[in-house]
């Protein structure tokens, strides 16, 4: 187990220590996998993109410059990656929630109810949105490297960070509400027997 | 504070970037306002959210493609010399110095002339003289890209292979410079360049047969799956004999034996 700086492995990889492309690998596996399932709700494209973007970092490996953070390179690539995934298979882009496990309506303890709620809510985003809110608060993307990521201005940034906060609130609350309905309609026909049946005890 | 203001300030109290005063103004603001709030606790709640593991076999599936990447490149020759290795900017500089180098220079210098003329000459330009210029440029372009692809130096053939992207259209004398290089470059960066360059033209069907054919050539098992994946890409059910042969070839390595099981089944 190596405590190098990512940026030293990668120079290491650079000039021909392929096999440090590993220690690479297992730091960062599981924060890309976790960026591309919330991104897209596949896991097996998921595991594939992950692959394409280690592949990708021995191609290019020669580009990596001195000097430059790691891991906002390395997004810069699995962006890339994303991108060109669905310019060559566009009909996969809609997020499919069947595919991730179903949130169940079930009283279950109220901070895991909300965490389900919450998930669902991030999902409902629009994609650019659901994606700078999983780059800051999930990669730890300082707000100058995401501003180098997406192309833009700093400010608009920030401003695009509280915009997709904005929404997800909107979202939370319209689940929220909703689930307190589904839940208040299902105590109400435990309490009223249904028409004609037998009551039984 | 109001909200408007509040908002400019959020995303840095998020992170904690605030100085103390702006950091008290925020919050002063925060008791005050439920949405804003409401916000800030959905932030801090989003890091509840549930980190997803990656199959157990991701970490496999990286290690055949590290070791096919590996096995690939201790084939290519080594074009680097000391000096080369010392100075590594000095690799993709030593073009400019050889013969063909020199034309490409050339080429750049007289179309910047040739547009700077035209351009004082007359600056209402036609749009005919525009196509002119368009066809003028596409021309110098397609110079360059086969002066580079000739190079010594594999850091200049993937300068080569670079260029010939910024074409929509490929001229027919670039194309087979690009299939040539597919085929035959010592290089595996340059070798899967020129793949990543040609996919961009599945429309031409020679492009389709020739990646096809070059299954054959290769020994990098890293450009194999390349070129199956590539294969598999388009759906080329033509390709399916190619596999096949592949396949049963003598040594094959056997992640690319896999792979190419793999496209067969998806292409059958």
């Amino acid at each position: 187990m190596t405590l190098a700086p990512d940026e030293d492995l990668m120079l290491q990889v650079r000039d021909g220590a392929g096999e440090m492309l590993g220690v690479l690998f297992d730091r960062y596996q599981t924060p890309l996998f976790n960026f591309y399932t919330k991104l897209t709700g596949d896991r097996a494209l998921s595991e594939d993109l992950v692959q394409e973007v280690f592949l990708r970092i021995l191609k290019y490996r020669q580009s990596y410059r001195p000097g430059t953070p790691f891991r906002a390179w390395v997004y810069q690539i699995a962006r890339n990656a994303r991108i060109d995934h669905f310019r060559k298979f566009p009909r996969e882009r809609t997020f499919e929630p069947e595919m991730l496990p179903p949130v169940t309506p079930k009283d279950s303890a109220q901070e895991q109810q909300e965490v389900e709620l919450l998930q669902r809510a991030l999902r409902q985003l629009p994609e650019e949105k659901r994606e700078i809110l999983l780059l800051c608060r999930f990669q730890e993307l300082k707000y100058e490297e995401i501003a180098g990521l997406l192309g833009c201005e700093l400010n608009t940034v920030r401003t695009r960070i509280h915009r997709a906060l904005q929404d997800l609130r909107k979202a939370f609350h319209r689940l929220a509400h909703c689930a307190m309905q589904t839940k208040a309609e299902a105590a109400a026909a435990e309490n009223i027997p249904p028409q004609g049946g037998h009551h039984g005890m | 504070m109001e909200c408007e203001q509040v908002a400019q300030l959020l995303p840095d109290y998020l992170q904690g970037d605030l100085g103390l005063d702006q950091q008290q103004n925020v919050e002063a603001h925060l008791k005050r306002c439920a949405e804003c709030a409401e916000e800030v606790a959905l932030w801090k709640k989003l890091s509840l959210l549930p980190v997803e593991q990656p199959s157990p076999g991701s970490r496999a599936r990286f290690e055949a493609m590290l070791q096919a990447y590996q096995a690939g490149r201790s084939t290519a020759p080594k074009s680097h010399s000391r000096w080369g290795e010392r100075f590594p900017s000095w690799n993709s500089l030593r073009w400019l110095r050889s013969p063909l180098g020199r034309v490409a220079w050339s080429a750049a210098l007289l179309a910047v002339g040739f547009i700077s003329g035209l351009y004082l000459a007359n600056s209402r330009f036609s749009s005919q003289d525009w196509a002119a210029l368009e066809s003028e440029l596409a021309s110098m372009r397609q110079m360059v890209v086969l002066s580079l692809l000739q190079q010594q130096s594999a850091g200049a053939r993937l300068e080569g292979v670079t260029w010939s992207t910024r074409d929509q259209q490929l001229d027919p004398k670039v194309l087979s410079a690009l299939l040539h290089t597919l085929r035959h470059d010592p290089s595996v960066d340059v070798r899967l360049a020129a793949l990543d360059a040609l996919s961009r033209h599945a429309g031409q069907p020679q492009v389709r047969t020739n990646v096809a054919n070059a299954l054959q050539d290769q020994q990098s098992p890293l450009v194999q799956v390349a070129l199956i994946d590539q294969l598999v890409e388009w759906h080329d059910r033509e390709a399916a004999p190619h596999l096949e042969k592949l396949r049963q070839s003598p040594n094959l390595n056997p992640a690319v034996r896999q792979r190419a099981d793999w496209a067969i089944s998806k292409l059958n």
